[in-house]
């Protein structure tokens, strides 16, 4: 006897039971019925990155208004999408990022430029400029009726601050009604008294001092940057500086990270980005190297993880907290020297001022789609994203995903100055190994930045 | 400075204490419940108060406790290396399980077969007849006859099984779907054509004419003419590269794209005409068998074969390679009568051979057709033997007959093709009284996955798979006889940087070859004379002279397994754990101390063979500076 069985596949239970139903699918997971698996998937994670390249179209909108350089853009507090940007004709515009519209205007704040700009709370802007004058105003929605009661000469400030010289930068107290601004000295005022409370400085300092920020989490600490190539730390507490770093070259921002409290960006004029450790300010944690021009400006991501610098050679960088490298690298035809920066409270999107007077607003991930996103839509792209990570290592996956478009003139200016740090580098080596043994040594580049620490 | 950053740093570190040597990793921190209200004043205030409401996003959460057998990394010392070594092998794991689970699911439908009950029973006895009668309804329409008269036929299936093209010899070409036996298409080309192949799915076949390779679509209209293809006698569609491979009376093996319609490469074979193809369906690989007796295999990436075998005693006829086994086995027949196996990772001789009655006989030469489940197909003479796929791997020296599995008459002599359907149990037989098929049990795979081919795929699952395999398509410079090579390491390079110690200060003349900031982090506290380099010229010396007597052929772990122990074990132990690139106040200390016992050693050992005399103790000791 002999038993037969032949194969026999079920129309019934492979094809739709009714027209219109979707043909069901069967699986068979074994690895013979899929031939090509890794080089199929690998063709697929090329095609991810060339993409995700090919639809990146990071810049969002220009805001106009301003019509001379944005030197400062910053963000309200407890809001998505508003912010407040000064211009060096002395306007204070504050835009609304999802209707990209104005939401207040504030004609001649200042006479001059504005130089710094900061939130008192989500209703007032505190704002300082180079008349001498800080001035604090109301923006909330019930200053729309003063506004038009006193529309002849423009909206007027809540209080003016009179200073003795020039300021150069404000920031508000993260809780108490203080604020602190850099001119030639730091000094704190409280919101409701006319003349400064404290005046902090360095003893043997006689610098200039061009942006200030307070600690978000230790809020009575304060730090500053000034001309003397030097960067300081304050306690409003004590009332005296408490340490002082000077550096190779000097910075053109600060600003604290809000998440790691013990963590500073500074935005140096010797092309570098550098964080700090305040608790070992020897060297800094890292340099983030890429700009071809002085870092004009830097800023923190919400999430503390990265951030986001613009510069005079008028590209934005966007980088990630300890990676010095790498990046996404923003440049639009008309944008010149970038002054301005800041990401918006969700952290999607960056704005960014810049000396043509227009306020921009980019993507954070240069890739990523606007508007409603369905379900398979979704999984699609978080498909593509984990398979771009695994084969990041792939010579031409990686490739295609680190290499980014720059302008000629950023490309050409990287390309003399790797050629010139290279040569400097074969000539430090090379007066080394004709030198005695041992009579000079080589140095990390962490080490080489900081020049003194002084207490 | 503390002060200031008092606040700061409030959530503290959940282990404070530096940890030596890290922990093996199967403490997990879901077993600490108990052992945790011994160590509640370890517990951090701040972590305790936000734990309650804070969650793992989903997608950080385990979705199960990890395997039993995963491997552990202990020997990794990187902290962040060694947790996603461990959470990738277990991920490993859990995806094995996972698929392991889903194939008892997946897999419903059962692979045909036919067992004999008695000993004295043999499956080969069972004829057509038999099997049609017992298997009945549907399946009993596999075995079809067509009576066919466009001189001896060659047939192809597509990819999922379900239609079927036939070329005569004197021209009569038709597709049509095997299942429902709906006729596509029927051309009367008036020529000799020699082979027909389907492209990426039905709508489109090439045939290989007398003079070019023609591509028709599904309706028999004629869209390409390729004139690069002279006198083709052999075509294959390799679906995953999108490549047309044809072979001719020139001997030239020509790769033409599908996608884009160039003409990829050509190669000449220099072997003269050329009448056997066929591919490697897990690398892609090209197998041709030419009239001197050898088989070479092609990659479009090589000028040369890659494999070249003397594998018969006279033309090869035909050859074919086991798709079951992932393409590890090769059979060749040839008109010296002989059935070959190979195997393709080793090609030392044949697994096994047999000849084959009536071989060179009948006109043309025997054929050979592996299934998707491993069994062999042979047509010589008159008739079809099948072999099952156990007994045709196992090594055999001597040239006997395997078992036999199934045999069938053939009365249209001779036989030129023979193809298994994929995903069915069915065997056609091209021979020059039409085409034939017969049943198979057991030949076919059971269960197909949808993604890939699918005998039931609808006009949009065909449209969507198209698309898709246009964008999976893999460049032509892939196909290797690896396919595994892609996404594994690549090998060491031979070209040496010269960041080794010896070699930098061999090229002290060429300084700045090789950048600081890119030396490795021994050779960069060297050069910047951080390192301590005292200590490793005193282990270099003291090995040195044992080296020269005995241990040259000894590792560098059996050297330091068998030097000699004197007194001191214990400091010298330290001294050599001491991490050599930090001067330590201790460590300098001890190594002084050791250098001076050695000295009084050396003192003890004169005095003792008289060369040295005992100082006497003098009144002026007193004032001797005192030696530590």
């Amino acid at each position: 006897m002999v038993k037969i069985s032949v194969l026999q596949h079920a129309p019934s239970t492979h094809l739709p039971l009714r027209p219109g139903d979707p043909t069901p699918t069967s699986r068979n997971l074994d690895p013979l019925l899929h031939p090509f698996a890794r080089a199929r998937e690998r063709t697929r994670a090329l095609n991810a990155a060339k993409l995700e390249k090919l639809f990146a179209k990071p810049f969002v909108s220009a805001l106009e208004g301003h019509v001379d350089a944005v030197e400062v853009v910053v963000r309200r507090p407890a809001s998505v999408g508003v912010v407040a940007s000064g211009s060096w004709c002395g306007d204070i515009i504050v835009h609304d990022l999802a209707q990209r519209s104005q939401l207040h205007r504030l004609p001649n704040a200042h006479k001059g430029k504005v130089s710094g700009l900061c939130w008192a709370d989500e209703d007032r802007i505190l704002s300082c400029g180079v008349d001498r004058n800080v001035k604090l105003w109301n923006v909330g929605s019930s200053s729309m009726e003063d506004g038009s009661d006193a529309a002849s000469e423009g909206p007027r400030p809540l209080s003016v601050f009179p200073g003795k010289t020039a300021f150069n930068s404000i920031d508000h107290h993260r809780t108490d009604p203080l604020f602190a601004t850099a001119s030639n000295i730091v000094q704190i005022w409280d919101e409701t008294k006319s003349a400064p409370i404290t005046n902090l400085s360095f003893p043997t300092s006689t610098e200039t001092i061009t942006n200030v920020a307070f600690n978000l989490s230790e809020s009575s600490i304060l730090a500053s940057i000034g001309s003397d190539r030097t960067f300081t730390l304050y306690d409003i507490r004590t009332g005296k500086a408490e340490r002082r770093v000077i550096m190779q070259m000097s910075h053109n921002s600060l600003t604290w990270s809000p998440t790691y409290p013990t963590v500073l960006l500074l935005a140096s004029e010797d092309h570098n980005l550098y964080t700090f450790d305040i608790r070992s300010l020897s060297s800094p944690t890292q340099i983030y190297k890429g700009h071809v021009a002085a870092v004009m400006t830097c800023s923190w991501c919400p999430t503390g993880r990265s951030f986001v610098s613009g510069s005079w050679d008028r590209t934005i960088r966007l980088w990630e907290e300890g990676k010095g490298r790498g990046g996404e690298v923003y440049h639009a035809k008309r944008m010149q020297r970038v002054l301005a920066t800041t990401y918006t409270a969700d952290a999607r999107f960056v704005v960014s001022g810049s000396d043509d007077g227009n306020v921009r607003v980019w993507k954070a991930k240069a890739g990523e789609k606007l508007g409603v996103v369905t379900a398979r839509e979704r999984a699609a792209i978080e498909y593509r994203d984990a398979l771009k990570e695994r084969w990041r290592h792939d010579k031409e996956v990686g490739k295609v995903s680190r290499s980014r478009h720059l302008p000629k003139p950023v490309y050409k200016a990287a390309e003399l100055k790797r050629t010139m740090l290279e040569s400097r580098r074969v000539k430090e080596e090379r007066r080394r190994a004709h030198t005695r043994a041992g009579a000079s040594l080589p140095k990390a580049e962490k080490k080489k930045a900081v020049v003194a620490e002084q207490t | 400075m503390d002060s200031l950053i008092s606040r700061a740093d409030a959530i503290q570190p959940l282990h404070k204490k530096r940890k030596t040597s890290h922990k093996p990793s199967n403490s997990r921190p879901k077993s600490k419940p108990n052992d945790s209200s011994s160590k509640t004043s370890q517990t951090d205030p701040t972590l305790s108060s936000i734990a309650s409401h804070t969650l793992l996003p989903k997608s950080l959460r385990t979705s199960s406790p990890p395997p039993p057998s995963t491997k552990t990394y202990n020997h990794i010392p990187n902290k962040k290396l060694r947790s996603e070594l461990t959470k990738t092998s277990a991920n490993a794991l859990r995806a094995k399980a996972l698929v392991k689970d889903a194939q008892e699911l997946l897999l419903v439908d059962e692979p045909g077969k036919m067992e004999v009950e008695g000993e004295m029973e043999r499956t080969w006895r069972v004829g057509q007849e038999e099997i049609v009668q017992s298997v009945g309804g549907e399946a009993a329409k596999g075995r079809k006859e067509l009576k066919l008269d466009g001189g001896s036929y060659r047939t192809r299936y597509t990819r999922n099984g379900r239609h079927l093209a036939i070329v005569g010899k004197k021209g009569h070409v038709a597709t049509f779907d095997w299942q429902t036996g709906n006729l596509h298409t029927e051309l009367h080309l008036q020529e000799t054509c020699r082979d027909i192949t389907f492209l990426h799915s039905h709508s489109h076949f090439a045939v290989a004419q007398s003079k070019y390779v023609f591509i028709y679509d599904k309706d028999g209209v004629e869209l390409h003419k390729l004139k690069d293809h002279i006198e083709p006698t052999r075509l294959e569609f390799l679906p995953y590269h999108w490549l047309l491979a044809s072979v001719g009376n020139a001997g030239y093996l020509k790769y033409l794209d599908t996608s884009t319609g160039q003409l990829l490469t050509q190669y000449r074979t220099a072997l003269g005409p050329c009448t056997t193809m066929t591919q490697n369906p897990h690398n892609a690989v090209i197998h041709l068998g030419h009239t001197n007796g050898t088989v070479t295999l092609w990659t479009p990436n090589l000028p040369h074969p890659a494999v070249k075998l003397l594998a018969h005693l006279g033309p090869v006829t035909s050859i074919s390679v086991d798709p079951s086994g992932g393409g590890r086995y090769m059979a060749t027949a040839g008109a010296d009568g002989m059935v070959k196996v190979w195997d393709c990772r080793n090609w030392k001789g044949a697994v096994r051979g047999w000849s084959v009655r009536g071989g060179s006989s009948g006109g043309t030469g025997i054929e050979v057709e592996w299934s998707q489940r491993g069994y062999l197909g042979v047509v010589s003479g008159g008739s079809v033997n099948v072999y099952p796929p156990a007994a045709i791997h196992t090594p055999h020296s001597n040239p006997t007959l395997p078992p036999l599995y199934l045999t069938h008459p053939i009365p249209h002599r001779p036989l030129t093709s023979a193809r298994f359907a994929p995903f069915q149990d069915i065997l056609t037989i091209g021979h020059a009284g039409g085409v034939s098929s017969i049943l198979v049990p057991g030949a076919g795979e059971a269960n197909f996955d949808s993604g890939e081919a699918d005998p039931f795929e609808g006009r949009k699952a065909r449209r969507e798979r198209e698309v898709r395999g246009l964008l999976d398509k893999i460049q032509p410079d892939m196909i290797s006889l690896n396919p595994d090579f892609v996404g594994s390491l690549a090998p060491p390079s031979k070209l040496t940087t010269a960041t080794d110690a010896t070699l930098a200060s061999q090229s002290k003349s060429k300084a700045g070859e090789v950048p600081y900031a890119r030396l490795p982090r021994l050779e960069r506290l060297r050069v910047s004379g951080k390192a301590d380099e005292t200590e490793l010229h005193d282990s270099d010396e003291e090995e040195g002279e044992e080296e020269s007597e005995k241990g040259k052929g000894m590792s560098k772990a059996e050297k330091e397994k068998k030097k000699m122990r004197g007194k001191n074990k214990s400091l010298k132990r330290y001294l050599r754990k001491q991490r050599k690139n930090v001067i330590d106040p201790r460590a300098v200390a001890v190594r002084k101390k050791l250098e001076h016992q050695k000295v009084e050693r050396q003192k003890a050992k004169e005095i003792a063979s008289g060369v040295r005399e005992v100082e006497k103790p003098s009144a002026l000791d007193r004032f001797k500076r005192a030696e530590k």
